[in-house]
Parts: structure tokens; C-alpha cells; sequence
């Protein structure tokens, strides 16, 4: 090939995907552009969850040095399930979660997306703010490089790292239009809630967090609440399966208002000022509707590539996309190194991302995302559990009887038996 | 903030965004042709985290659509859950739209 290139790689995306990317391939000498259409890396990004922190360590070694990388390192999960009136919950304290490079840590991405681009620019990346790729430039069927308004790019390579809307994968024919209902819509609310407040509401200790997971209560849309603590701002949001709520008619702004009104999610942000509401999109098809993950000239990262992992317990997408950017820049050094772009060799990254974590989770849980579609899950279980203890424990005067006894007689007579024993089946098959 | 009692209406949620309009580019746009021949479940109207599809004639009053892009949050979803490709989504240019500060 006698074409002029201006960079080895370009990336799409200053997210933790694309800059996981980026900064593997600057280390090693290679030119790299990231094009981020926002203001800053982090300027259209939402995040709901945690960063393992052994992940970001081997990113940025002894990350934990720098006050500006995180927020608050998880020592405590509650799971909880929520009915009508009433709620249980799981809390887990996990206080040797305080150890570093710390078990997970909270971030606000803005922050953290920025402050992670910072590392990758001085490692020798060029980032570019406020640049839109709107189309890739093809050669024959080659891509080789990407199109900002008038302005051309050419790169050896291109790093799809574009977010969960990914419209450059359809145009790169990796994919076609996913489907609503192997995507979840996520709003979220912050609330400002003063540093002691909140260590005194959640007892923690200083820069120790909180995660809790809520299942429930969300008009029977498979989904479910999350809420974890930053260092003076707590994030609450609800994540709602797209299919299911259009198909039900109902509004997600109304049905997460309805959620808020719930007596369990009122106590967590009691006295809190709301100060920002973000929305976004999350991939849930799991490893089965991932796109294709390379072409010629193309490799795909991070939520783009549909590495998104529901299953239950865990939810995961930062994690996976800091990998599966470490993943693609280190195949993109040795694809380049064999003057060769095409698909005969970007498929070395599959091969690479084969032997993660990241893809051995999503393999693992392959059934997980079908299984969570069961609405069960969402409306009957979370009654039935809070219902038994409402049960067990109310005091009417009656002798009681054996604790078995009781919780047996109150599933049988709630019915639903047989959805509930294939239930459990498909929890043991897919989780 | 003992106020925060009451809770904030969208329109007060959205307030709290930042978002940079581009006046002289809509980013998404509908073609009511398509939405009129073909539409009957309004999916748009329903995902949209923003409110920007509206009936026309009020709330409640399943019928045809009007869309405005200024309080977009740039999530996607009208793109995906329109059966019938009426949405012609683009991301808006770069520098304008959403910019999260607490997300």
C-alpha cells in the first residue's frame, strides 16, 4: 500500500475504552489521534457502576497516589429488592475491600475520563476535543481513516471506541441496528450530600463507599436502581430494558419519578440536592449480540463492541472497556508491525481479547441476559421475599410455627409455582 | 435544602444540564411522513429520558408526534426503538450538546 498516512492509529472515543487504547499504543511509540466529539474526554459520559481497581492499576500503576483519580473505594454492597411497601436488603461490609489497589472504586467521569485522557497525552497521545467523526473513508474495502466535516483523516488503522450509540460500527458493516430489547435505557440523577452526611448515613469512614443494587418496584420493566456514594455526591439512577418499556407504554421519566417515591429510595436521598440528570444507553444483548469486533482496518472497544456484562450481582462496562482498549492497542503494535491491515490480521485482537477476563465473563454468563428478560425477576420475586419476611416476623399473637414450615406455606400459597421453579432453573443454568 | 422536599419537575431536572444548543443544526429529525403512514405504537414518545417527543394534542392523546432536539441528552434510545426508521439520528457537532460535569 503506497498510501499516505497522517497517524498509525486513529481512535474514536476519549472514553476509558479509547484511552486505554491510546495510551497503550503511546507507550510504545506509536502515533495516535483520539477524536472526542465532546467538550472534554468525559463530557457525554454517564457511568453506573464501579472500577476494579486492579484493572486501573495496571493502567496507571499506584493510581490511588493521585487524589484526583477516584472517589471513594467500595468496602460496602447492598443488594435490595423492593414491593409495594416494603423492602429487604443484603449488606455486605467487606471492610478488607480497604486495602489497595482497592477491590473497586467509585468515579465521576467526567473527572475521571479527563484525568485518565491527561495520562495518555502525556504518554505522547494527541487528543482532540470538540471533533464529531461522522464517517470512516473507505478504499475499496478497506477502511483507512475517518471523516470530521470537511476534514480528512488517514490512519493504518481506525479504534471504533465510540459508546453504546455506536452508529460508525453499522457504517463499518460490523453490525446491524441492535434490537430495543437487548439495550436498557439508564437516567440518573446526582445529588449533592455533604461529606460527613453521607459518612454518617452509610457509616463509612473516610473515603470508604457504598454501592447498593435495587431490584423492584419498576413497574415490572426488567432493570433496577443503583446508588453509590462519591466523595460528596451520591448518584441514584434506574436502569429500564428499552423493549419492555415501550412496549408497555409507559414514560421513563414518569417511571423513574415513580421509583423515587418508593419509602426505601426517599431515606437514601433525603436531604440531598439534586444537581445534575444525565441519560444514557447500555448494551445488554451479552456475548451473544456483540458485534464483529474487527474488520479490515477496524478494530471495535469498549461498549461499541457490546462488552457489557448484566448479571445481576454484576454489572459491568468500564472494567471491560479498560481492558478491551489495553487489548486492542496491544494488537494494533503488532498488526502494524506486519505492514498489513486487513482483516487477516486485525483478527489477532479477537484472538488476544479471547484469553481476558472480559470476554471469558461474557462467555461465562452467555445465558444471563436472556435469563434476566424473565419479568419474574422483577416484580414476583421481590414480592414473595419481602412478603415471606413481612411474614415471618409479624407479630399477631398466634403461636408461630417452624420457620420452614411457614416460609414453604407462604410460597405455595402465592402461587406461581411452576414459573418459579423454572425461575430457579434458569438461575442455575445462566448465573 | 430543606426545599427538596417537593420533587423537581423534568423541565427543573433538565435546567440543571448543561447543554450547548447548535441553533443552526438540528441533530436528530423526524419525517412525519414516515410517523404518519406507519406509526401506531409511539415508542419514541415513550423511551425518550428527555421528553423531547410530544403528542401533539396533549399528554394523553396517542397520536401524531412533534420533536424539538434542544433538551436532548444524546443517550440514543428514540434511534433504536423507532420500528420504522422514521429518526435520522446524528450525533450533534462537536463541542455542542450535553456536557455532564457530575455524571
Amino acid at each position: 500500500m503506497s498510501e499516505e498516512f497522517d497517524f498509525d492509529v486513529a481512535i474514536v472515543g476519549a472514553g476509558p475504552a479509547g484511552i486505554s487504547a491510546a495510551l497503550t499504543l503511546a507507550k510504545a511509540g506509536i502515533e495516535t489521534v483520539v477524536l472526542e466529539r465532546g467538550q472534554y474526554s468525559g463530557a457525554k459520559n454517564v457511568s453506573g457502576a464501579a472500577l476494579y481497581g486492579p484493572i486501573l492499576n495496571e493502567l496507571i500503576p499506584n493510581y490511588w497516589e493521585d487524589e484526583n483519580s477516584f472517589e471513594r473505594y467500595l468496602t460496602t454492597k447492598k443488594i435490595t429488592l423492593l414491593s409495594e411497601s416494603k423492602s429487604v436488603t443484603i449488606d455486605a461490609d467487606l471492610r478488607n475491600f480497604n486495602q489497595v489497589p482497592y477491590n473497586g472504586v467509585t468515579v465521576i467521569r467526567p473527572k475521571f475520563d479527563r484525568w485518565l485522557a491527561d495520562k495518555a497525552e502525556e504518554a505522547g497521545a494527541m487528543i482532540l476535543p470538540d471533533t464529531m467523526v461522522e464517517d470512516l473513508v473507505w478504499k475499496d474495502k478497506q477502511i483507512i481513516g475517518v471523516k470530521s466535516g470537511e476534514e480528512v483523516l488517514k490512519a493504518k488503522l481506525v479504534i471504533i471506541a465510540e459508546g453504546a450509540n455506536s452508529i460508525l460500527v453499522e457504517k463499518a458493516k460490523l453490525a446491524k441496528k441492535p434490537k430495543p430489547r437487548h439495550f436498557a435505557l439508564g437516567m440518573k440523577e446526582t445529588y449533592k450530600l455533604p461529606k460527613k452526611k453521607m459518612e454518617e448515613r452509610f457509616h463509612l469512614d473516610d473515603k470508604e463507599g457504598l454501592s447498593n443494587e435495587i431490584l423492584g418496584y419498576s413497574k415490572g420493566i426488567p432493570g433496577g436502581g443503583f446508588y453509590y456514594t462519591n466523595q460528596d455526591t451520591v448518584s441514584f439512577g434506574l436502569i429500564l430494558n428499552m423493549g419492555v418499556l415501550t412496549k408497555k407504554k409507559l414514560k421513563a421519566p414518569e417511571v423513574f419519578e415513580e421509583f423515587k417515591e418508593h419509602s426505601y429510595i426517599k431515606k437514601l436521598l433525603k436531604d440531598a440536592e439534586m444537581i445534575e440528570y444525565s441519560a444514557h444507553i447500555i448494551p445488554e444483548g451479552g456475548f451473544k449480540h456483540m458485534p464483529k469486533l474487527y474488520g479490515n482496518g477496524v478494530l471495535v472497544v469498549g461498549d461499541a463492541a457490546g462488552m457489557v456484562l448484566n448479571a445481576g450481582l454484576y454489572i459491568e462496562g468500564i472494567n471491560f472497556a479498560l481492558e478491551s482498549g489495553k487489548i486492542a492497542g496491544e494488537a494494533a503494535i503488532e498488526i502494524l508491525q506486519t505492514n498489513n491491515y486487513t482483516k487477516k490480521q486485525t483478527r489477532l485482537y479477537k484472538k488476544k481479547l479471547k484469553e481476558s477476563f472480559a470476554y471469558k465473563d461474557l462467555k461465562t454468563f452467555k445465558r444471563a441476559s436472556h435469563f434476566l428478560e424473565n419479568k419474574m425477576m422483577f416484580t414476583y420475586v421481590p414480592d414473595l421475599l419481602t412478603g415471606l419476611f413481612e411474614k415471618l416476623l409479624r407479630n399477631n399473637g398466634y403461636p408461630r410455627k417452624r420457620i420452614v414450615t411457614s416460609a414453604i406455606g407462604y410460597v405455595f400459597k402465592k402461587g406461581k409455582l411452576f414459573g418459579l421453579l423454572k425461575l430457579l432453573i434458569g438461575a442455575v443454568r445462566s448465573l | 435544602m430543606s426545599k427538596s422536599n417537593k420533587p423537581k419537575t423534568l423541565e427543573e431536572k433538565l435546567d440543571l444540564t448543561k447543554i450547548t444548543t447548535d441553533h443552526n443544526y438540528a441533530h436528530i429529525e423526524i419525517n412525519p411522513e414516515i410517523c404518519k403512514a406507519k406509526c401506531t405504537t409511539y415508542d419514541c414518545v415513550y423511551g425518550c429520558p428527555a421528553d423531547c417527543y410530544k403528542f401533539i394534542e396533549g399528554e394523553e392523546a396517542e397520536g401524531p408526534v412533534v420533536f424539538d432536539y434542544v433538551a436532548c441528552l444524546e443517550c440514543g434510545t428514540c434511534r433504536l426503538v423507532c420500528p420504522h426508521g422514521s429518526v435520522d439520528w446524528k450525533y450533534p457537532k462537536g463541542g455542542f450538546g450535553v456536557e455532564f460535569k457530575h455524571s
